[in-house]
C-alpha cells in the first residue's frame, strides 16, 4: 500500500546539502512512499530556541498546519527539524492556552494548527513503517565487506519524554537497517556524542572540535565510514571534515555517507542518482556494487 | 522588518522580559524541590570538556536566583543543545531548558546576541529561512546549487508579507 507524505526539508538539506534530499526521493519511492511537496514551508524554529523560544513554537506549528491543510502527515529527514516539529505537538498538545495564542497569530496566514498529523523520521519512517523485512527484500547489490559506524544525531534520539524516532540511550534501528543492506556495523564508545552542529552559529572552532574529536575516534576504532541521517551533522562530518580534523591535529579521511545514500546503492541504484558527487569525504574509497 | 524590531521595542520587550521570568521561576521552583547537585549532568555535558561549561552549576546558581548574573555571562551560550542534561537527570530536571530561558532573557534584554544568531534572525524574518539557496562545491571542485538539479523549487513563504505578520506578533502581541 502506498503511503503518503509531506516532504519537509527544512532549511539546511534544501538549500545546501542536496545529496539528502536527492537520495530520500531516488530511493523512498522504490518503498512505495509517495513524496507531496508543499509551498510555503519555513524554518522550523530549532536553530531560533536560543533567541526566542516561542518563536520555534509558532515556525514549528506554522509548518505543521500547512501539512495539515493538505492533509497529510509530515516526514521530516533532519533531526534537529523533527525535534521543534514533535516539541511544538508536545507542548501546544498539553498547553491549550498556548495553542490558541499561536492560532491566534497563525489566523495572519489562514492557518490554523490542531494536532491531527504524525510527524516521521527517516529512521522511524524506514525502520517502523516500512520495516527491515520489505527493505531486505529490494537489496540488489548488498554492502559487502564495510563496516560503518552509526550516528543517529542528538536531536533524533533526546529527550525521550517528547517521543523521539529511536531509543535514547541504545539506538538499534541504523544498525538494523544497515545488516539487511548487508553491511557490519558495531557499538563504540563514542556513538551517542554530538556533532557540535548547532555551535556552528557562535563558537564554530569548538563546533569543529566537537566533530573532530568524534571523526578520529570513529577512524581509531577502524571503522570503514560513518552514516548520518541529519543534514547538520552531515555537514560536520563530511562537507567540513578537513577543518575539523585540523582542530584535533589529525588528517582525517573517513568516508561519511547519508543513510539513504547507502540505501540506494544497495538497492542497485545508480551513483549519479544519489547525490554521491556532493559528499567530500573520500566515498569512493568504498567499492560499493 | 529587521532585529531591530525584535529587540528594542520598549514596552513589548518589558512584557517579553515578565514572561521570560515567569518561565525562568516555574524552572527555579522545580530545582529548588528536586535537584540534589549530584553532577550527572555535568558529567555527560557535550560542552563539558570543551567549554567548561558546568550545568549543575547553572542548576545550583538559579536555585539561589542569581540569574542576571547568568544572564550576563558568556557561558549560556556554549551549550550545545544536545539534551543529553535533559535525557539522563534522575530528577527530570533539565538544564538544557533553564539555559534557552537564560538565552531568551539575554536577548530580550537587549544583549548583543552572538554569532551568526542574528544574521539567521535576519534571515528567517525576510525570507523564512535560515538561508537561501547555496552554490556549493563537489568533489571534483565543480559547483552547483538546486537549480542545477532535478529537484523541485524551494519551498518558502510564498507570501512573505503575510508571513511577516504573523511573526511580527510575537513582538507586538508583547509575547
Amino acid at each position: 500500500m502506498k503511503r503518503k507524505f509531506a516532504l519537509y526539508p527544512g532549511c539546511i538539506m534544501s538549500t545546501e546539502q542536496y545529496a539528502y534530499e536527492i537520495s530520500i526521493r531516488e530511493t523512498l519511492p522504490l518503498l512505495d512512499i509517495e513524496l507531496v511537496d508543499i509551498d510555503g514551508f519555513s524554518c522550523c524554529g530549532e536553530p531560533l530556541k536560543s533567541v526566542n523560544q516561542l518563536m520555534m513554537l509558532y515556525l514549528s506549528a506554522r509548518n505543521l498546519a500547512l501539512a495539515e491543510k493538505n492533509k497529510l502527515d509530515m516526514f521530516a529527514p533532519c533531526a534537529i527539524c523533527h525535534l521543534a516539529l514533535s516539541e511544538c505537538r508536545y507542548v501546544l498538545g498539553s498547553n491549550p492556552e498556548m495553542k490558541g495564542r499561536i492560532n491566534g497569530m497563525l489566523a495572519a496566514e489562514d492557518l490554523t494548527y490542531n494536532g491531527t498529523g504524525e510527524i516521521v523520521h527517516t529512521v522511524d519512517l524506514l525502520h517502523d513503517r516500512i520495516g527491515i523485512e520489505e527493505i531486505a527484500k529490494h537489496v540488489k547489490k548488498p554492502l559487502k565487506d564495510i563496516k560503518l559506524a552509526t550516528h543517529y544525531g542528538c536531536h533524533a534520539i533526546r529527550p525521550k519524554e517528547i517521543g523521539r524516532p529511536v531509543d535514547s540511550e541504545h539506538p538499534m534501528k541504523m544498525e538494523a537497517i544497515l545488516s539487511a543492506l548487508g553491511a557490519e556495523t558495531a557499538e563504540y564508545p563514542e556513538k551517542l556524542d554530538c556533532c557540535g552542529g548547532l555551535l556552528q552559529i557562535n563558537l564554530d572552532e569548538s563546533a569543529l572540535a566537537k566533530a573532530g574529536q568524534k571523526l578520529k575516534a570513529v577512524h581509531e576504532h577502524g571503522f570503514d565510514g560513518l552514516v548520518d541521517v541529519c543534514p547538520w551533522c552531515h555537514k560536520m562530518f563530511d562537507a567540513r571534515q578537513t577543518k575539523a580534523g585540523e582542530t584535533v591535529a589529525a588528517k582525517l579521511d573517513l568516508p561519511v555517507f547519508y543513510l539513504t545514500q547507502l540505501l540506494g546503492l544497495a538497492f542497485g541504484v545508480k551513483k549519479e542518482k544519489l547525490g554521491l558527487e556532493f559528499n567530500l569525504s573520500p566515498v569512493d574509497k568504498i567499492q560499493i556494487g | 522588518m529587521s532585529i531591530v524590531d525584535l529587540t528594542s521595542m520598549g514596552e513589548s520587550q518589558a512584557e517579553l522580559r515578565k514572561e521570560i521570568n515567569d518561565r525562568l521561576s516555574r524552572l527555579q521552583e522545580d530545582v529548588s524541590d528536586y535537584c540534589y547537585q549530584c553532577a550527572k549532568c555535568t558529567s555527560g555535558c557535550e560542552a563539558h570538556k570543551l567549554l567548561e561549561l558546568e550545568p549543575h552549576k547553572i542548576v545550583a546558581l538559579l536555585k539561589r536566583g542569581l540569574i542576571d548574573e547568568m544572564v550576563n555571562s558568556d557561558i549560556i551560550w556554549t551549550c550545545m543543545s544536545c539534551f543529553k542534561c535533559r535525557e539522563r537527570c534522575p530528577q527530570k530536571i533539565a538544564p538544557v531548558e533553564i539555559l534557552f530561558a537564560l538565552k531568551n532573557m539575554a536577548v530580550a534584554s537587549g544583549k548583543q546576541i552572538p554569532g551568526k544568531y542574528s544574521t539567521i534572525l535576519q534571515s528567517v524574518l525576510s525570507m523564512g529561512l535560515i538561508q537561501d539557496i547555496q552554490e556549493v562545491t563537489m568533489r571534483d571542485t565543480k559547483t552547483k546549487k538546486r537549480g542545477d538539479l532535478d529537484l523541485p523549487a524551494l519551498s518558502k513563504p510564498s507570501d512573505p508579507a503575510k508571513f511577516q505578520a504573523g511573526l511580527m506578533k510575537i513582538a507586538v502581541e508583547k509575547l
